[in-house]
């Protein structure tokens, strides 16, 4: 497998009123040629603003970011803003959350779907219209021909979701990046939705980033799977050694507490105290530690380095779980 | 939540500036100084610093600096006054015009875009010219002319706060905390003036403080087209009045245009800080 | 489906709650009348946790809010502890409020960002008159401390300061200050992080026990609805397909139920199955499908479907379906 696309030891801080704001503390992802890497981690653990950061969507802001992102053999983190969005769209293409932000709401999905395909391919209005109802027929909305006709409002979730995936692929890129694409979605939705980013990763040979909090949902759909938390990787594996081996007692204290349909009604919750570090803070220790039922003292006082135990399985703890304490 | 430890400069001038208007409104009739419509025709137009007259002089000899000082309770009166008058009024029915939604809110909606598209002169000239001129047969009773602008005023200013109160209090009676008040069991009323008003009244009180910076410049204006307060009783009728004098005694009209420019740029600076305050805070939520 | 079934009541006289045909009607921005709820009767017992799942635009938002009376209620009736309140006037209603408290979704909205925290929980207190100021204060801090929140770090604080987790507990505690019998929450931890979930969750729990009360949970995650309930209500397009227990929902009997069941991502990589067995969306509650609402989407619909509603049957002890083919 060859390297798509890395990051590595990105750092971001904002400066903000109350101080640097550590949104991120070192992370280095590495997303190989044709798989789907699932990047997980609750809100606060900085997994949005590391590809926010890498795809330099944070430019304008009070922010200083250093480390390295690249793509195949080319550095993206000096590149100036035209040469970045030359790459957004045919390389690199983003799925959102919220599709009503990304869609104009007093255009027509049709003429706004079309503009974009003219101004970034070049193509004739004709070319462009025919393309636009092909994209349309790939992520399977019904109807096509009426639907350009619509307002992005009088679409559901789901549709809007679907169109924007359309605009993401048109460029055939090598890499869709989707940042929570299903949260705000019904779960009957969420499955047809994953389901068809699923097919069409085959269909066009791209490889995927899903950026989630859930992890049911990568789970199902990604090879290798990033934990995140308080701005660090904290354990990163292939997904069935993720979930067969844990680990790190965060990620295996987050599985416990997602409630499952094979869980025994009645059961109390498996809570994970606390809240995770102010990231204004300065910390000593691991991370962690103040939630965690195995901590030492040498986890308050030191912190830990990610090991690597040979298979790929790499995680950040001193007293990893399954190898004895 | 942080705050800037050191406070603005432009903060502390504009404040301070108008803490002295607002000194002098109030006591200006106590200090030491000549009245400001004694006219002393001998001393007319003096220059600035001379004998008696920190500021020189008009055209008819009353005194600059006394003018200044006793326009000060006349031009801050009439403006406190009518936007204050128009902010008690304005906001009470913005207010029950957002909460109550439905039939009322229609009636007082038509009302403010009714009142809005009434030029402020037009209205207060028709206003003076019914109650505030000497009739022909001199057997109409007159009311002071600073009440009629004072109520024409008003009336300008209801709707204006009025809107603003609707559209800010429509957008807090949608959240929950509104819907949770009433599932508590508060009465309609209660939830309004507990919850709707204290919410919607930053808002309010940032137009109020632009609000008077517009209206001292309006009562210029009314100055300058004739239906403004007496010559000289007030910033604006003390800058119409000297007009005339600009070549010869520039600073006769240069003063009170001063002040006026002063005056309004410190509530105007004032009024936008609070505004971008409370913006800063609404957006947190 | 159909909201004129009535098999799954129970015991009017045991019941805490009970409704019966409940129908709201919504305005759309353009001036269309539809049914967010058509026709829907449940009932809960004292000490009994009911859930309402069901996906968006199913109404189950619309039923929390017509249960507690927040909007008007077309037709229908609601009677809490024997006394009906759909009836009510103004005043009288408002007497009731106290047997009755609701959370809602989004937490941080619901906490008037001028108030402190101990104001927000103490103000249910002062407007029922609810004890001397001391008596008050002791509550206060009661109440903040069983939500594991400390009234002397908390208490004078702004609410704007606090995260969606916090936020949430300080609704709860100012939902329990007029010790109701009955609690709605509706979806009142879809916001919040995983881990924070599970927190509130146990923190509900807790609070049922403790006071006694009654749940009524709207939710759209069935896999945190059977951890808490001990009755699962299926709303789909405004109308109830399945009454089920925790037990019962994997193996269910109407075919919306089963697809939903099958939609949950489970976090297990080791099993595989197909997620997604619906196809297309919902149609529009504006224009619901004549006969079974969920026709359009089944794969065992027949000619039936379309002509009649079907009735809520039980079909096994328990377990009531609205369904002229339920799944055996």
């Amino acid at each position: 497998m060859t390297s798509l696309f890395s990051i590595n030891n990105l750092a971001v801080a904002f400066h903000t009123d109350r101080g640097e704001l550590n949104a991120v503390r070192g992370v280095s992802l590495e997303l190989n040629s044709g798989e789907c890497l699932g990047v997980v981690g609750e809100s606060g653990s900085g997994k949005t603003v590391t590809w926010r950061a890498a795809m330099g969507l944070l430019r304008g802001q009070k922010v200083k970011i250093t480390g390295s992102v690249r793509l195949r053999d080319r550095e993206l983190i000096d590149l100036s803003a035209e040469e970045l969005r030359e790459l957004w769209g045919t390389e690199i293409a983003m799925v959102f959350q919220d599709p009503m932000t990304a869609l104009n709401p007093v255009r027509r999905i049709g003429s706004q779907f079309s503009e974009a395909l003219i101004k970034r391919l070049g193509l004739s209005k004709e070319d462009a219209n025919i393309r636009m109802l092909e994209l349309l027929r790939m992520v399977r909305l019904p109807d096509p021909k009426s639907l350009i006709r619509k307002y992005p409002q009088q679409l559901s979730g789901g549709m809007r979701q679907r169109v924007m995936i359309a605009m993401a692929i048109a460029c055939k890129p090598s890499i869709l990046l989707a940042d929570e694409p299903t949260t705000a979605l019904d779960v009957t939705v969420q499955a047809q939705v994953l389901d068809l980013l699923g097919d069409l990763r085959k269909e066009l040979s791209m490889s995927m980033v899903i950026v989630t909090h859930d992890l049911g949902i990568v789970a199902g759909y990604s090879d290798r799977i990033a934990v995140l938390y308080a701005g660090e990787v904290v354990e990163l594996a292939t997904t069935t050694e993720l979930f067969a081996n844990t680990r790190m007692p965060y990620t295996q204290a987050l599985l416990n507490s997602i409630p499952k349909l094979t869980d025994s009604p009645g059961s109390p919750m498996q809570v994970i105290e606390g809240a995770p570090p102010d990231p204004v803070l300065v910390t000593t220790g691991c991370f962690f530690a103040p939630r965690c039922q195995y901590a030492t003292d040498r986890c308050r006082a030191e912190h830990p380095d990610l090991v690597d135990s040979g298979d790929g399985h790499i995680y950040r703890c001193f007293y990893p779980l399954g190898k004895g304490k | 939540m942080h705050r800037n430890s050191r406070p603005k400069i432009g903060l502390i001038l504009s404040l301070s500036w108008f803490s002295v208007c607002i000194f002098c409104a109030i006591f200006g009739d106590f200090l030491p100084l000549p009245k400001w419509d004694d006219y002393d025709y001998d001393n007319s137009a003096a220059r600035m610093f001379s004998k008696g007259h920190i500021l020189g002089t008009d055209y008819d000899g009353s005194d600059i600096l006394s003018g200044l000082i006793h326009g000060s309770r006349t031009s801050l009166g009439i403006s406190i006054l009518s936007v204050g008058a128009a902010l008690i009024v304005g906001s009470f029915l913005g207010i029950l015009a957002a909460y109550r939604r439905g039939f009322i809110d229609s009636i007082l909606s038509m009302f403010f875009n009714v009142f809005l598209s009434v030029p402020t002169i037009v209205l207060t000239l028709v206003l003076v010219a019914i109650f505030s001129s000497p009739s022909l047969d001199g057997s109409s009773t007159e009311l002071p002319r600073e009440l009629v602008l004072i109520i024409s005023l008003t009336i300008v200013f209801i709707p204006i706060i009025g809107r603003l109160a609707r559209g800010t209090a429509l957008s807090w009676t949608g959240r929950e905390f509104v819907l949770v008040a009433e599932s508590i069991g508060m009465r309609r009323r209660e939830v309004l003036i507990r919850h709707i008003v204290p919410n919607v009244m930053p808002a309010l009180i940032s137009l109020f403080v632009l609000g008077i910076g517009f209206v001292i410049i309006a009562e210029g204006g009314f100055a300058i087209i004739g239906v403004g307060t007496q010559p000289g009783a007030s910033w604006g009728s003390m800058l119409a009045k000297n007009r005339g004098e600009l070549t010869l005694a520039p600073h006769t009209a240069l003063i009170p245009a001063t002040v006026i420019a002063l005056t309004v740029a410190s509530l105007n600076y004032y009024g936008e800080y609070l505004r971008s305050r409370i913006d800063d805070r609404e957006s947190r939520i | 489906m159909t909201g004129l079934g009535k098999e799954h009541l129970r015991q009017a006289s045991d019941a805490l709650l009970r409704v019966e045909d409940l129908v709201v009607e919504y305005k759309t921005g353009r001036g269309d009348m539809f049914q967010a709820v058509a026709g829907v009767s449940f009932d809960i017992m004292p000490n009994e946790t009911v859930a309402i799942v069901g996906e968006s635009g199913c109404g189950k938002s619309t039923l929390a809010k017509g249960v507690m009376q927040l909007l008007t209620t077309k037709s229908g009736k609601v009677v809490l502890s024997g006394v009906e309140i759909t009836g009510l006037g103004k005043e009288e209603l408002r007497q009731v409020r106290p047997n009755m408290q609701m959370i809602f979704q989004d937490s941080i909205a619901s906490l008037d960002p001028h108030m402190t925290v101990s104001q927000i929980v103490e103000q249910p207190l002062k407007v029922w008159g609810r004890g001397t100021d001391q008596e008050r204060k002791e509550k206060i801090e009661d109440l903040l401390k069983s939500v594991n929140l400390d009234p002397d770090v908390v208490g004078n604080r702004k609410s704007t300061e606090f995260s969606g987790g916090q936020c949430q507990r300080i609704s709860i505690a100012r939902a329990l200050a007029l010790e109701p019998k009955l609690l709605v929450c509706d979806e009142p931890v879809s916001s919040l992080d995983v881990s924070i979930q599970a927190q509130i969750l146990n923190i509900i729990r807790e609070m049922k026990n403790r006071y006694g009360l009654s749940l009524l949970f709207i939710s759209h995650d069935l896999a945190v609805v059977r951890r808490i309930s001990d009755r699962i209500v299926v709303m789909y397009l405004g109308k109830i397909c399945e009454v089920l227990t925790p037990d019962q929902s994997l193996s269910p009997a109407h075919h919306y139920t089963q697809a939903l069941v099958l939609a949950v991502p489970m976090p297990d990589p080791t099993i595989r199955r197909q997620r997604a067995v619906l196809d297309g969306e919902p149609p529009s509650p504006m224009y619901p499908p004549t006969g079974c609402r969920f026709r359009t989407r089944c794969a065992a619909m027949t000619t039936i479907c379309a002509e009649q509603e079907p009735q809520l049957r039980e079909v096994s002890p328990g377990q009531f379906v609205a369904c002229h083919h339920p799944i055996v």
